[in-house]
């Protein structure tokens, strides 16, 4: 009986967790120079169901412009809101309260193109995240 | 007896504790769905959407490389069935495209404030006419952005499905001439439920 209420506990806690938390993706710069993509997770749940493969920038006059290509590599829907935060040289995040949470719905086995301009021409420096 | 006491208090207790109000801040960028309704979710996307779309447009990136247009903000058309504060999403595209540092804008809303301060500082006597704001150097707005939202409304008895369409246009206000307009599209569905299941 105490089992039971041990694996009730911990699957509360793991569907809880898996409720508040988000995932965050950002492309930054390594030690020789060239841009790599990192993965962060803290929602193991739906960081094992959406990927994202493949992270495109280019600059729009001198803004910068970021596409991500997310997959979701699960068989069903995902329903999930997404979120661009942009960052200046210094790491000061540009317009902390402008950038609001995208919806996107995401078939099984699918993949799309989620895409977003900086706010201002300092933006050297951007994170995707994603929540549930 | 002392049991059935002790079931009774703590069923009292558990329904008044239901029925006490909570108040409490949200994140206002959240996700709002109360109903299908336009809402803040949906002024959110349209804004950010306008705004990309036209900071990446290659006429508009060229317009703006070498300087900071003018321009003025007309008003919205909602010719959906829905009361919406129209004014307060150009206001959010507004504010967006100025922090963007690529646009500058004239405030048609003000006018008659401004007019006002500007004769009194020129006519009322009180204000030193050496430091007094001079009348008639104003800049005048180059382009105006203008649009309509619209939406269409299909019920029957267990779903509502509202389709909103935004558009909005930059027009060069010298040669009359279309430079910009963009669209955001978005549905939202109701599907009444027996018992939430």
């Amino acid at each position: 009986m105490k089992a039971i209420h041990l694996l009730i506990a911990v699957l509360l806690a793991a569907v809880l967790a898996g409720c508040s938390a988000s995932n965050m993706a950002s492309r930054e710069q390594g030690e020789d120079g060239q841009f790599e993509t990192v993965l962060k997770s803290n929602n193991s749940l739906l960081y094992s169901r959406l990927q994202i493969v493949e992270l495109n920038e280019r600059s729009v006059g001198d803004l910068m412009q970021v596409q991500a290509t997310l997959e979701n590599a699960w068989k069903f829907q995902l329903d999930f809101q997404y979120k661009f935060k942009w960052f200046d040289a210094n790491g000061f995040e540009l317009a902390p309260e402008g950038q609001a949470w995208r919806q996107l719905i995401l078939p099984g086995r699918n993949q799309a193109n989620v895409q977003a301009v900086a706010p201002n021409p300092t933006a050297a420096r951007y994170e995707i995240w994603v929540r549930e | 007896m002392f049991r059935l006491l002790t079931i009774a208090l703590v069923a009292a207790m558990t329904v008044l504790a239901g029925c006490a109000a909570k108040v409490d801040y949200g994140d206002a960028t959240a996700r709002e769905t109360v109903n299908t309704d336009f809402g803040s979710t949906d002024l959110q996307m349209i804004a950010a959407k306008m705004v990309d779309d036209m900071l990446v447009f290659p006429p508009i990136v060229q317009m703006t490389s070498q300087r900071r247009p003018v321009v003025f903000v007309d008003r919205i058309k909602n010719k959906t069935t829905e009361h919406i504060d129209t004014e307060s999403i150009t206001d959010t595209i507004q504010s967006k495209l100025l922090n963007s540092g690529k646009f500058r804008f004239v405030d048609m809303t003000v006018v008659d404030r401004v007019k006002e301060q500007l004769d009194y500082q020129a006519d009322s006597g009180l204000v030193d006419p050496t430091q007094a704001v001079l009348m008639g150097k104003q800049i005048g707005a180059e382009f105006m952005l203008y649009g309509n939202m619209s939406s269409i409304v299909k019920r029957d008895s267990k779903t509502k499905d509202v389709y909103y369409k935004f558009t909005l246009k930059l027009m060069n206000l010298q040669t009359g001439i279309l430079e910009w307009s963009g669209e955001k599209e978005i549905r939202k569905t109701r599907n009444n439920t027996f018992l939430g299941l």
